[in-house]
């Protein structure tokens, strides 16, 4: 598992969003399943050479977002439910799918059509973070 | 107050005219991964030096676990595991006899300990000293700075010079030692990714003095890589305070804003250019935009 959990410090992205990032992505793509068990905080953060304040960030994190559950002195598991979103995940599928098509048929690149989406994401991500400063 | 393991106050040294360190304030809170970097001669190692009472403070004062290390050295120094760069090591000795020497001075060696290091490190313990490559002799300095289990461990440059697998032993050893027992760590080094890596507080020393000095977390949220589109070409864009540019050319330019002496999207409105892009800026970016 560590090999496709390695992080990057030098993209500038902070490193408990990367971690946040993978693990997400490791379990939307099944390699983490419902039900894991994750490293506790101290192996992660030696697997990955990280301070192990950035591996309980991005593990409280996802607890937030009701895909790991963190039971105090036995461990931590990936939730059940998460089970739902990678469904959710496969009816997306679909509609990604149709809307790539359309913007090929504009005759948008592949390049391009990846920095839309990007850009977009990026978008809503600074307009999140602002309202999150000024609340 | 929080709970600080070392408090610096108004610390200035010189050396002739160069002034080595220039009026340095910083603590360091206990449990924390410190990182502390510069390039060479920003005045990393002399401040290293003061903090282990090598170097007695010209101007302003140096406190360790509550005590002067100039005055009190044996009370500090127990309590401190010490890497430097070039580990002073006794050459003509043999690994286990080094090993058997330094836990002399300590109360608190650890035999099992060091004996398990020496094992993970791959230490040969009837090797003499003097045959080790420069690796092995990282590590077993490395060995002998925490086999007493310090409150503090000060590394000075430890990584420098090493290939990536001593590199990792040496990373492994600082998130050990803040993950076991909540012992501090204090480090230097001029390779930002690794201190990204594993610190959680920062300071960025240039020219003698701290430009820079809060937990990373904030100084990451802090600043961002801008890239810009001016109206019209600019040969340079206008110095503004708060966005550095680092690079760039005509219309489009990026700079490395500071959100605490900046509000980004007004600020370049007003000079006429928009923002395509906004994100997180590097370690080694914000680095260049503080000390260039």
């Amino acid at each position: 598992m560590p090999e496709s959990l390695r992080l990057n410090p030098s993209t500038g992205t902070p490193l408990y969003l990367q971690l946040v990032e993978r693990l997400k992505h490791a379990i939307a793509t099944g390699a983490i399943k419902a039900g894991d068990q994750l490293p506790s905080v101290r192996k992660m953060a030696e697997e990955l050479l990280i301070n192990p304040n950035t591996v309980v960030r991005a593990y409280r994190d996802l607890e937030h977002e009701g895909i790991l559950d963190l039971r105090h002195g036995s461990g931590v598991f990936v939730r059940d439910s998460v089970v739902s979103r990678s469904r959710l995940m496969n009816k997306a599928e679909p509609v990604v799918r149709s809307a790539i098509d359309r913007l090929e048929s504009f005759d948008l690149s592949e390049e391009e059509i990846r920095r839309l989406f990007e850009n977009d994401l990026a978008h809503r991500r600074t307009a999140r973070q602002s309202r999150k400063r000024h609340a | 107050m929080p709970d600080s393991v070392i408090e610096i106050a108004r610390l200035s040294r010189a050396f002739g005219t160069k002034k080595a360190l220039d009026d340095v304030s910083l603590s360091v809170p206990r449990g924390s991964v410190f990182g502390l970097v510069g390039e060479n001669g920003a005045g990393k190692s002399t401040l290293i030096k003061h903090i282990l009472g090598l170097w007695r403070a010209q101007a302003g004062t140096v406190s360790v676990f509550g005590a002067d290390p100039v005055l009190q050295p044996a009370a500090v120094l127990r309590r401190i595991g010490y890497l430097s760069e070039q580990p002073d090591l006794a050459d003509w000795m043999r690994v286990d006899e080094l090993l058997r020497y330094t836990s002399a001075f300590y109360p608190n060696w650890d035999p099992a300990y060091a004996e398990s290091l020496r094992a993970q490190f791959g230490l040969d313990p009837r090797a003499r000293v003097a045959t080790l490559s420069k690796g092995q002799r990282a590590k077993l300095g490395l060995l002998a700075a925490q086999a007493h289990r310090p409150d503090l461990l000060l590394l000075d440059e430890p990584s420098s010079g090493l290939d990536p697998i001593v590199r990792r032993d040496i990373l492994e050893a600082i998130i050990r030692a803040v993950a076991d027992d909540g012992r501090t760590v204090l480090f230097s080094s001029h390779l930002l990714d690794e201190v990204e890596r594993v610190s959680d507080h920062l300071a960025m020393l240039h020219q003698g003095r701290l430009i820079l000095c809060a937990p990373l977390d904030q100084i990451k949220a802090r600043h961002s890589r801008v890239v810009l589109r001016f109206a019209t070409p600019q040969a340079r864009p206008p110095a503004m305070t708060g966005a550095v540019f680092l690079n760039g050319g005509d219309r489009h330019w990026t700079a490395i804003c500071d959100s605490s002496r900046i509000a980004a999207p007004i600020a370049f409105g007003a000079m006429g250019a928009s923002i395509v892009e906004e994100s997180p800026a590097s370690l080694d970016e914000i680095f260049l935009a503080h000390a260039g």
